[in-house]
């Protein structure tokens, strides 16, 4: 038995799978006061009379880092920068808590500049004495050598005992240093209170006697076990979304593309899923004002849903952003693309005769028809949300390219299925499918398609090799390990098998060994380097990924 | 004030370093050129910065390139995907600038273009087709431009630019560089100053070998900008050569990154082109920031070489007597270029002659032409080209080549299709060329095959 729990934004929701069919579902209102408590009370109502020790596996996806974040409950954090030569650091605005130590390392990952020792031991005078207890410590390509960050947390924690100190090279292996110095600095401001709710959780879990591995959903659809997830808090940010995509593909026919279209009350929110693989964003996730290297589906929200209010001037017609309350026929305040589709008979919820005064009041000012007039406000969200998904897939052709063949490559797409989602679904899924040429699919889980990808999604794992053969050294980024290279001549395909190899070990220490073997080389590249007019090395880039999926064993509807 | 001084909006960038596509595996021009810069760039989070906004490259449509050159036997033959992709990104750039998407841009792109000139037979000086060119002709054929200005920075003369626009008053283009005597391709003295109605308005600036930032600085304030006060162009455009740098290895110069960057700063570009710079570690990946940084008017004053320091190189008071020399003589070609025009055509009669020898280094082809120009009352004048590209003791191609100016007059649109058709029976030539920039329609006639092509 395999539970899923979607702690959302209105409703949380849960799901129990069984041999590959969902076989019980709950709803709870979301407490955003106390989520802990409101996902108990999912689980709780989905095990009641459920044998614990039946159960295999739990998977959480929750808001907590995002709230935590949009609400500022962060905790404070001092950020040391080695910035080096380049960019002025006051440009990136990274807050005023950002301390700068010389010293620098460049491209290749040699040392152009020492660490000012001094500088730094000044530093963490300085930041003890203002009181911070969480200090992030990134150097401009720390991931390509990380000797000054490491010594520069020696410094700090020896000026600040029981620091907590953050590492930017351990949090990605990426280029792109504000980045890393955002997500290091996010990870230290969340991961003391992250740890506090994993460990309520682990207590409530023990205390129902369910002793199964616990998982964590992550913004790029994977799932990681609770204890690893300590490490990397940032990643859970924005897993909701990816647990309706996730949903929608173990809903839907594999190896399809297919526009994901979640309408809610409030908002739409859209993915694609590009021959089965939902589509991540090529740069990792905002997360507030920062950008962040957190790897995340590409998802676009737009203020548009079933209870947007109507508002007329002149003789036109707009639909949202604000919403007012619920829908007239749902006994709210004003007129809505619900009441629309009521009249038009597209939908049955509510009430009729409600809904029809609605139209009528829109009908009178636009000089239309009740049914012309709701007629009209469904054209105008569908217009939109057409809009908005050919916008995305415009943006998905327009991604920069720096090799010929990947110009030469991407051409068009068009999207086989348009998957809906959320309450606004069914009636205006086949609507926007018509538009787009498309096959209109509203799964018969699709309220909880959310839960259900929660439950039913594998985990996913990064690793970034780099190999330099001229310095002969290879750096594993994410890990903070390296090590020494003899061969000069050392070619792709060999590169790539020991990505496997140190993958399939990373993979084991985070407890998703079994998973090794899903993985995949997402990027790679090679350049000789020839200096006067010969080869001197090689410069090898891996990355391997285990990307998201299924879980075996789960069988598509 | 022309160029983007003052003017708001983001900064448009493309990088394509073309990692798949190399001259030879350890030619200068290689897979690796743009790699550590590509690092530098990413690491620094430049396209995040809301200053700047990324673009996808296009690929130029083989129209864009018949437009400007003359390519043996057909365009097809002369440039690769790359080409076409680097073309085509200044192209993407120019259409964002004209819509007012962007203040200003850069196309960090790779194969280079400024040797390559009005007849392509082959590659030279590590160019096929000339992206700058193909810019300015996409900028006047679809936006209507009049006057453009180009500063070629790169260190090595701007031949193929020059060449291209020698004959138009319009096209004022100006290249400092290290002189010919001591560096490829060995031309851009003083006295090479344009065709007869166009003088002056190619202006060359040839700097001795270890001029540093102040000469080339001095260059930049008593010369060029002041120039471009006066000649007011709807646009400027820097053909952005970063081997002026004090470590590039085909050159001598020493220029350095911050250098690059105020100069950028300075004369504040609508968009840059990259041509060369072969210091691909000790220098672009810094050059670069530091030119995006002063486009995108961020604080370029944290980008240094690791062994750079300010006073690092001295000028001589030789050398800068020299530089103020070369200034000043160059100036005085400014200031009577008028006098210059008048004198030069009432010497001439109806139209204007003259024979060249081309030759292309990285192909091996020696190339001798005969170029007319019509000195038509009424309208710019259409040209002639006469070509023979010859390797070794062999003759590639003899083609004959005719051009029709934007705004001809009827009689040279007349006079013009008669040579096209008279050429075409002429047995001698292989190919024969009618570029009409007048209709934009660009044909090739095979003359064996008697096959006609049309872009």
């Amino acid at each position: 038995m395999l539970i899923g729990i979607d702690v959302g934004g209105t409703t949380t929701d849960a799901v129990l799978v069984e041999a590959g069919q969902v076989k019980k579902t709950a709803y709870v209102p979301t407490d955003h006061q106390n989520l802990l408590n409101c996902l108990l009370e999912a689980l709780d109502q989905i095990i009641a009379g459920v044998q614990p020790s039946r159960i295999e596996r739990v998977v959480l996806s929750t808001t907590l880092i995002t709230n935590m974040i949009a609400e500022g409950k962060t905790d404070p954090v001092a950020l040391m920068l080695i910035p080096g030569p380049g960019t002025n650091p006051q440009d990136y605005h990274l807050g005023d808590d950002t301390i700068i130590v010389k010293g620098a390392i460049d491209y290749r990952g040699r040392e152009i500049q020492k660490l000012d020792e001094a500088g730094a031991e000044k530093a963490a005078a300085d930041i003890s004495a203002r009181g911070f207890s969480k200090v992030a410590i990134v150097g401009k390509f720390g991931q390509r050598n990380h000797a000054h960050e490491l010594k520069a947390g020696e410094i700090v924690s020896a000026a600040i005992p029981n620091a907590q100190i953050e590492l930017g090279h351990r949090v990605s292996g990426q280029l792109n240093f504000p980045r890393r110095a955002a997500t290091t600095m996010l990870t230290a401001a969340t991961k003391e209170k992250y740890r506090e709710f994993a460990d309520h959780i682990t207590r409530a879990f023990e205390q129902r006697r369910i002793s199964c591995p616990i998982y964590i959903l992550k913004a790029d659809g994977g799932t990681l076990p609770l204890q690893t997830s300590l490490e990397m808090p940032v990643e859970t940010i924005f897993s909701g979304p990816a647990a309706s995509t996730m949903g929608v593909m173990a809903l839907t026919p594999p190896d399809q593309t297919s526009v994901v279209v979640d309408i809610g009350g409030t908002t739409t929110d859209l993915a694609l899923i590009l021959s089965g693989k939902p589509l991540l964003s090529s740069k990792g996730a905002r997360v507030d004002s920062l950008l962040t290297h957190v790897r995340a589906f590409a998802v676009r929200s737009l203020a548009i849903g079933g209870d947007s209010a109507i508002t007329v001037s002149g003789n036109c017609l707009a639909v949202g952003p604000q919403r007012l309350g619920a829908a007239l026929c749902m006994g709210g305040p004003t007129a809505t693309p619900t009441d629309a589709m009521r009249v038009l008979g597209l939908s049955g919820i509510g009430d009729l005769g409600r809904a029809r005064k609605a139209m009528e009041d829109l009908g009178r000012q636009l000089g239309l028809t009740p049914t012309e007039a709701a007629q009209m406000v469904v054209d105008a969200v569908v217009d939109k949300i057409v809009s908005e998904i050919r916008q995305m897939f415009l943006e998905w052709e327009e991604e920069p390219a720096y090799r010929i063949w990947e110009i030469m490559q991407r051409g068009e797409i068009e999207a086989q299925n348009v998957a809906g989602v959320g309450g606004g679904a069914p009636p205006l899924v086949p609507l926007i499918a018509q538009r787009m040429g498309a096959r209109p699919i509203v799964p018969d889980y699709a309220p909880v398609a959310n839960a259900v990808g929660a439950a039913v999604a594998r985990p996913t794992l990064t690793l970034s090799l780099r190999i330099d053969t001229e310095r002969g050294e290879y750096i594993i980024a994410e890990e903070g390990v390296t090590g020494k290279v003899g061969d000069r001549k050392m070619n792709l395909e060999e590169a790539e098998k020991m990505a496997r190899r140190l993958l399939a070990e990373r993979a084991e220490r985070l407890g998703i060994g079994e998973y090794a073997g899903e993985a995949e080389v997402t990027y790679s590249e090679v350049f000789n380097m020839v200096r006067g007019w010969s080869t001197v090395g090689r410069l090898l880039s891996v990355r391997m990924e285990i990307p998201a999926g299924l879980l075996t064993g789960w069988e598509r509807c | 004030m022309a160029g983007s001084k003052g003017k708001k909006g983001k900064t448009g960038l493309i990088f394509f370093p073309a990692f798949d596509w190399a001259i030879s595996p350890t030619h200068p021009e290689r897979e690796e050129r743009l790699l550590y810069t590509r690092d530098q760039i990413f690491e620094e989070g430049l396209m995040d910065l809301p200053q700047i906004e990324e673009f996808k490259p296009r690929l130029a449509e083989l129209k864009d390139i018949a437009r400007v050159h003359f390519c043996v036997p057909d365009v097809e033959a002369q440039v690769t995907e790359a080409h076409l992709i680097a073309a085509g990104s200044t192209l993407t750039l120019a259409d964002a600038l004209e819509s007012g998407q962007i203040r200003n841009g850069f196309a960090l792109v790779r194969p280079p273009g400024h040797h390559s000139m009005t007849v392509a037979h082959g590659n030279r000086g590590f160019c096929n087709v000339n992206n700058m060119a193909i810019l300015v002709e996409y900028l006047r054929t679809k936006y209507g431009h009049k006057k453009i200005a180009v500063i070629d920075t790169d260190v090595h003369h701007g031949d193929g630019t020059q060449e291209i626009f020698w004959h138009d008053p319009d096209v004022l283009c100006i290249s400092f560089h290290q002189d010919g005597h001591t560096l490829y391709p060995g031309s851009g003295f003083v006295n090479e100053m344009g065709g007869p109605r166009a003088l002056a308005r190619t202006l060359n600036v040839p700097l001795p070998p270890g001029t540093t930032d102040e000469g080339i600085h001095y260059v930049l304030d008593n010369l060029i900008l002041p120039i471009l006060d006066e000649f007011k162009p709807d646009l400027v455009l820097n053909s952005a050569g970063q081997d002026n740098h004090y470590t590039d290895p085909l050159a001598n110069m020493r220029f350095s990154a911050n250098g690059y960057a105020r100069l950028n700063e300075k004369l504040s570009p609508d968009l840059c082109v990259l041509e060369g710079g072969y210091a691909i570690e000790t220098a672009l990946p810094y050059v670069n920031t530091g030119i995006i940084q002063a486009m995108a008017g961020l604080d370029y004053s944290h980008v240094r070489e690791p062994d750079f320091e300010p006073g690092r190189f001295v000028q001589s008071e030789t050398m800068k007597r020299e530089i103020e020399s070369t200034v000043a003589q160059v100036q005085s070609l400014w200031d009577k270029r008028d006098d210059l025009v008048d004198v030069a055509l009432s010497e001439l009669g109806d139209f204007y002659r003259r024979r060249k020898r081309i030759f292309y280094d990285t192909d091996m082809i020696n190339e001798n032409q005969e170029e007319a120009v019509r000195l038509c009352p009424n309208c710019p004048g259409y040209t002639t080209i006469s070509s023979q590209g010859q390797r070794g003791y062999g003759t590639l191609n003899n083609v004959y080549c005719i051009s029709i100016p934007r705004h001809a007059c009827s009689d040279c649109k007349t006079d013009a299709m008669e040579e096209y058709k008279e050429h075409i029976e002429d047995r001698k030539y292989s190919y024969v060329y009618l570029q009409d920039k007048d209709r934009d329609k660009y044909l090739i006639y095979n003359v064996r095959t008697r096959n006609q092509k049309s872009y």
